[in-house]
């Protein structure tokens, strides 16, 4: 069966609607991951809003039962969802994943964004079934996906997810910043066209993914003034693409400042790196209301 | 766009200065219409304007754009206007439709988005409802 995977929110940290960011989109991080009726959902930002109303409209009706899985609980990661609609209706049922056996953070933090100092509707007034569930060991089996999930580099800790099915992979790593774990942090100052080296596990966990969406917020100019921000320039992640040997890289998280004509410059800056190194891997940026169709 | 002054004389007053009528040209912005520049392919280059709000493009002589190549299926995407904007939507077509070079399923389009379904390309342009 096909499965699909759909941006619905591609920008970082805040939304930023205007139309300086048609193309790329304002709204915050989510990622749909379907192959009807499995619907999988990466992140909660301001995109799930958008996603939610899709689903209504898509589903006519018919109960709706999806999965969350949030790389983080920052701002941009959770905040569509007091605005995510399915949520209100009893038919309908999610479940929230933790990344450990008994990991109930995300489930009680999502519920707490919506105490009353926050937003004027109670977490306990959403009329679906909404669960806590984990990802075991770091590996389950979710409506015919094999999720599994590894922790990257991010203040206050994100986790990045791979999902397998029928022979096709898709990684979502997100809120990563690559610099900090290259195996010789000063190279890319020091030689910034040498291709850099990432710890073997990390490099193994995207290995041979049809489409790796990660973190690329920065250009290379940007990035030396946002260190320990917990994201990662761009060039760094065509990199660990071109490690990896990933078919497709999708640049996502894209900077609040950067318009659409500076996320053209950074994908086409990006493309010529990895072309530069010999690379096959498909680089474009992450935009909303962009479906892929993966297997 | 500026006022247009009348082209008369103007009268000189007591004070020194000068007073002259005006006549307001209305401003207004009437809509322009989506479409698709065939850029490359058979019978190119030619515009396509989009007109309803559901254009099927493909080999086919019943398609809404026909272009007339071997590359393309007989219907090879859709596009659907909704909100102001146009969607495609590869409809399972043989080569696929490649979005600025990224194969895709489906797509909200943007001024000079880049279409390529085999050897045909196609840049789409905003209009304005």
């Amino acid at each position: 069966m096909s499965w699909f995977v759909k941006f619905w929110g591609t920008r970082g940290s805040i939304p930023t609607p205007g139309p300086q960011s048609r193309k790329y989109g304002g709204n915050t991080s989510c990622v749909e991951i379907h192959a009807d009726p499995a619907l999988l959902i990466c992140d909660g930002g301001t995109g799930l809003r958008e996603l939610g109303m899709d689903l209504l409209k898509r589903k006519k009706g018919e109960p709706i039962r999806g999965h969350f899985l949030f790389s983080h609980t920052h701002w941009d990661h959770i905040q569509g969802f007091p605005f995510f609609v399915p949520a209100y209706d009893p038919r309908n049922e999610f479940l929230v994943y933790g990344t450990s056996r008994g990991d109930r953070r995300t489930f009680d933090l999502l519920s707490g964004q919506m105490r009353s100092e926050y937003f004027p509707v109670e977490f306990s007034e959403l009329r679906s079934r909404i669960a806590p569930a984990d990802l075991g060991d770091g590996h389950a089996h979710v409506e015919g996906f094999s999720v599994r999930c590894v922790e990257l580099k991010h203040p206050g800790r994100a986790f990045a997810f791979a999902f397998e099915k029928e022979g096709k992979k898709v990684v979502y790593a997100t809120d990563n910043e690559l610099d900090l774990v290259l195996a010789d942090p000063d190279q890319p100052g020091r030689e910034p066209n040498a291709r850099r080296s990432f710890p073997e596990p990390l490099v193994e966990f995207m290995r041979g993914a049809d489409l790796l969406i990660g973190d690329g917020q920065y250009t290379d100019e940007e990035y030396p003034h946002r260190i320990g921000w917990g994201h990662s320039r761009a060039s760094t992640l065509v990199d660990l693409a071109l490690a990896a040997e990933v078919r497709q890289l999708a640049v996502f998280h894209h900077d609040p400042m950067q318009s659409d004509r500076d996320v053209d410059r950074k994908i086409d800056l990006c493309r010529e790196r990895a072309a530069r190194q010999g690379g096959k891997v498909v680089v474009f940026g992450a935009r909303e209301g962009l479906e892929l169709r993966i297997g | 766009m500026a006022p247009i002054p009348d082209q008369e004389d103007p009268e000189v007053t007591a004070g020194g200065t000068r007073e002259i009528s005006v006549n307001i040209t209305p401003f207004t912005v009437g809509p322009t219409p989506f479409s698709l520049r065939l850029v490359h392919g058979p019978g190119s280059p030619r515009n396509f304007l989009l007109a309803r709000e559901e254009v099927v493009l493909g080999r086919s002589s019943e398609a809404d754009i026909q272009v007339d190549s071997t590359d393309l299926s007989r219907r090879h995407l859709a596009l659907r206007r909704e909100h102001g904007q146009y969607t495609v939507f590869d409809l399972g077509s043989r080569n696929g439709v490649y979005l600025n070079g990224v194969r895709i399923h489906s797509a909200v389009l943007h001024e000079g988005d880049n279409l390529q379904l085999g050897s045909v390309v196609l840049v789409f342009h905003e209009g304005r409802e």
